[in-house]
Formats: C-alpha cells, structure tokens, sequence
C-alpha cells in the first residue's frame, strides 16, 4: 500500500536536496517546450492568415453573389478543361460565409453589415507550374468571364510570409526537439543525482520489504514535477506571445495581410495541452531511464 | 523455518562462496556462523535475504523456495526477516524514533500504526529516553540497538546479524548479545555471523563453522573453536 504522505513527503525533500539542479531541469524543459510551442503558435497564425492559400493554391477565382447555375458550370468546364490546371476546390455561399465570420470574429461591426448572401462563392485553384507569369496568365483567362467577378492571386507576399514561416518553423522545430532531448537527459541527470544522495535510504528500503515501486515512485514524481513546471513556464510563455506578439500583428493598422494572423481560443487550448502532454513524457521518458539505470532494487 | 540443500554460489572469476551447503535450521533456533574470513558467512545470509541467488541448490525459508520467487514477492519475504549490520547502516539525518519508523513507513505503514510500535520497540531495547536523539549523539552500543529495533519492529520470524558486535567493545557486546537473546526467547529464529570467539563461548547455542565454503562443524551448544 502506498501512504500518500510519504510519497508527497519524499518527493518534496529530493526536489529541495537538489533545489538548483531542478530549478536548471525546470528552466531548460520550460525554454525547450515554450519554444515548442512558440512554433506551433506561429504556425496556427500563418495558416489562419494564409487560409486560403494553403496546399500549393495560387489564384481565387471568386464569384458574384447573384452568379447562376450555368455561369458556374461554364467557370468548372473552363477549370476541367484548361490544361495549366492541376486540380480546383469550390467553396459554396455557406462555407465562404463561415471562412468569413472567422476571418473578421474579432470585429462584429463588420459581421453586422454582411450575411451570408454578401458573401460570394469562389474557386480555389492549383495550377500545374507554381510560376508567376504562367499563374497570372491563367488565371486572367477567368477575368471578364459571365458570373466571375474578379481573380485573385496568392502574390509574392503571400508566399514570401509561408515561405519564412516554414523556414523560421523549421529552425524552432528543430531546436525544440534538440532542447527536448536535452531536457530528457536533464532530468535523469537530476534524478541520478537525487538517487545517488539517497543511496543509503535506498538500500536499508530494499532490505526492510519496501517494493520496488515504493521506492520509485517519489523519484518518478519529482521527474513529473520538474516536467510540470517545465510546461507551466511554457504556458505563460505561449500566452504572452499570443497577447503580446501574434495579436499586436493583427492589430496592426494597414497590413490588411496579416489580418487574419491571429490564434483562438480553441487552438491556443489545443497547443497548450500538447505541451502538457510532451512535458509528462519527457518526464516519464526521463524518469524511467534513470530508475532503470541507476536504481537496482 | 530455513533449509538449504546442496547450495552453492559462484561468484565472478569462478571464486566459489559456498560450496554443497545443506542445512536445516528450526524455528526458534539461535544459530552461530563463524569461520575465517572469506569462508561464506555472509554470502549465507545473503541468499537468505534474496540479495544473491545460488548457482545450484534450493533454499526454503518458511516452508518456501525462494529460489523460485518472482522478483516482485522479494520485499514481502524481506519483511519477514529482520537485518543487522555490523555498520549500524542509521540515516544520520533522522533521529532514533524515525530510523525505527523508518522500516514501517516504507512498507506502507499508517501513522496509527508507527505510534504504537515504535515507543513500544524502543522500550524493548533500553532507548525510550533517546527516541529523539540523532544516530551521531548515540555510542556505538547505542546505534546497534537502533539497528536492532529497526530490524525487529516488524515481527520477523527470522532475524539475520553479520558482525554485529564486531564494531563493539566486549562489555557492550554483550548487552547486544542479550538483547539478541531475548528477541530469540520470543520464538524469533536468530542467525548471526561473527568473529567474536567470546560471545559465541558465553552463549553456548548452536554453532555452524564454514571453510573455503563448506560446512566443516555443526555442532548444538557449541563453542568458537
């Protein structure tokens, strides 16, 4: 049977033994993970702000409202047809509209003026070669056409803002996980440490019956704790980027751009559990390697 | 309560620790082991407590072959063996009482529990005035007896001793040795290891000589030599 005092008790002395080496433990898995999450954080905004222009879609073939069955029909068959054209999405009234409401939420007074009738239907297209000249070609032979309204393209800033978000995405990614690693490590170090100054505590346990997950458990707790923490530190991290950074780019006046560089609620809840669930297993991974190594029962 | 047959532990580099040993000790029985060093006493105790495990043989402790026990039952057999260091093995930074209590609280004994055994275990061995006392303002004698309490604060029915008295003066050797003796009265099985020729002729219980490993003497109410 496990005394829950004890396991507290325990717990709480070893992190206060080795009270640098885990306050290092909890500043290096917090850094790695806020990183981590930093990184997922700039994603979920680029690809709120680039929504439209994910999965290699170059132009918008976008509709009147009061566009009729035929004048739609005669914009696919032009699509089907067009050999520059590797394959197209159509985006009806309801789900534009939805696309719309999420792209201005944080300001109603524009949501007031429109309904789902203001919104038009479009085509999201995916040319065969991604080249400028060709794009714009293309995409000009839907201008002027019965029902279409206007083309857009996705344009060099667009794809510079994808193109540097993967890039700088790729660096937080890869440094997290070296960080991550490190933390791993860290963490075993830590209980190595904690283990080796309990080396007679251990030994006298083994000798008077205690069982081998009595004597592991406080030190696989403190592994938790420290990845814990580690997450915690992370989580403050994540939401002062989000106030601080990815909004004040959104609210920036005249980058129309980057209106839609924002991350919600349910995202934001959503990158924070991963960093949760990473710290637990780091910690578990930790934890188990060292009372694996070091702790011979 | 312990038998072993035809037990013999190899340890690295072919240097053989225990050679053929069987043996039968009873319940209740006091029983000296001595012999040079080097001969197999405390890799006999040793097996006992499941720290090693033989090459070939079976040992039975309590009617069960723990040859045989699943590493997980290791701790629930340990329970029922008491163990004393000629070292004392005390945690410097816990008094006398939390030594004691130390050996309930890790095999999940409640609070309720430690407060009644550990005053009365400590009367048993003569530190009720010391229980808050720190191992380092204790003497030797003193310290064996903490050991001693803790190893015996669960009821076992075997009490394992490798030199306990070899770190201790003759005159307080013989204290331990009554204390021992009284925990045997009990009806507790007592195996002690020891260098100590004037304790085991005082005692006059049974005496099992080891040699390169063997068993060379068994003899009841024996002497050292």
């Amino acid at each position: 049977m496990f005394s829950f005092r004890y396991v507290l008790r325990e717990t709480g002395q070893n992190l206060w033994r080795n009270i640098l080496l885990a306050v290092a433990t909890v500043v290096t898995v917090g850094v790695s993970l806020a990183m981590f999450g930093g990184f997922m954080l700039f994603q979920v905004a680029v690809d709120s702000a680039t929504a439209r222009w994910q999965d290699g879609v170059e132009f918008i073939v976008w509709m009147n409202t009061d566009a009729g069955t035929d004048e739609d029909s005669s914009v696919q068959n032009q699509l089907d047809e067009s050999p520059g054209v590797e394959r197209w999405e159509y985006v009806d009234r309801e789900q534009s509209y939805e696309e719309f409401k999420e792209f201005f939420e944080d300001t109603p007074e524009v949501l007031e003026i429109f309904t789902a009738e203001g919104v038009p239907p479009y085509y999201r297209v995916v040319p065969i070669d991604p080249d400028p000249d060709v794009v714009e070609e293309l995409g000009n032979q839907f201008k002027g056409k019965p029902g279409v309204r206007t083309v857009t393209f996705a344009g060099d800033v667009i794809r510079d803002v994808q193109n540097l978000s993967n890039r700088a995405g790729r660096v937080l990614f890869i440094g997290s996980i070296v960080l991550l690693g490190a933390s791993t490590l860290l963490i075993l170090n830590t209980l190595a440490v904690a283990i080796s100054n309990r080396r007679a505590e251990i030994e006298i346990m083994r000798l008077v019956g205690a069982t081998k997950w009595f004597i592991r458990v406080p030190f696989m707790l403190e592994g938790l704790v420290q990845g814990l923490l580690g997450a915690l530190v992370a989580i403050t991290s994540n939401a002062l980027l989000r106030n601080y950074v990815i909004d004040q780019f959104s609210d920036a006046d005249g980058l129309q751009l980057l209106a839609g560089f924002k991350v919600d609620d349910a995202a934001m809840l959503q990158v924070n559990l991963l960093v949760v669930a990473i710290a637990v297993g780091v910690a578990v991974i930790g934890s188990n390697l060292a009372v694996a190594m070091h702790l011979n029962e | 309560m312990i038998k072993m047959e035809k037990v013999t532990k190899v340890f690295k580099g072919d240097v053989v620790a225990l050679r053929d040993v069987t043996i039968d000790i009873g319940k209740g029985e006091f029983v000296f082991l001595v012999g040079p060093s080097g001969s197999g006493k405390s890799t006999f105790i040793r097996l006992l407590n499941r720290e090693d495990v033989p090459e070939h043989g079976r040992i039975f402790v309590a009617g069960r072959d723990i040859g045989g026990l699943s590493g997980w039952r290791v701790p629930y057999l340990r329970r029922n063996i008491g163990y004393v260091f000629q070292d004392f093995k005390l945690l410097q930074k816990k008094t006398v009482a939390e030594n004691v209590a130390f050996a309930l609280e890790v095999i999940g004994k409640g609070p309720q529990v430690i407060n009644r055994q550990v005053p009365a275990i400590l009367e048993l061995v003569g530190l009720s005035r010391k229980m808050d006392r720190f191992p380092h303002e204790l003497s030797g004698g003193e310290q064996q007896r903490v050991s001693i309490a803790r190893a015996f604060i669960n009821r076992p029915l075997i009490l394992l001793a490798d030199e306990p008295t070899g770190n201790l003066d003759p005159a307080t050797s013989v204290g331990i040795m009554r204390l021992l003796e009284r925990i045997n009265e009990i009806g507790t099985t007592v195996v002690m290891a020891t260098h100590d020729s004037s304790v085991v002729d005082s005692m006059r219980q049974r005496v099992v000589e080891l040699d390169r490993g063997m068993v060379v003497r068994d003899q009841a109410r024996g002497v050292y030599e």
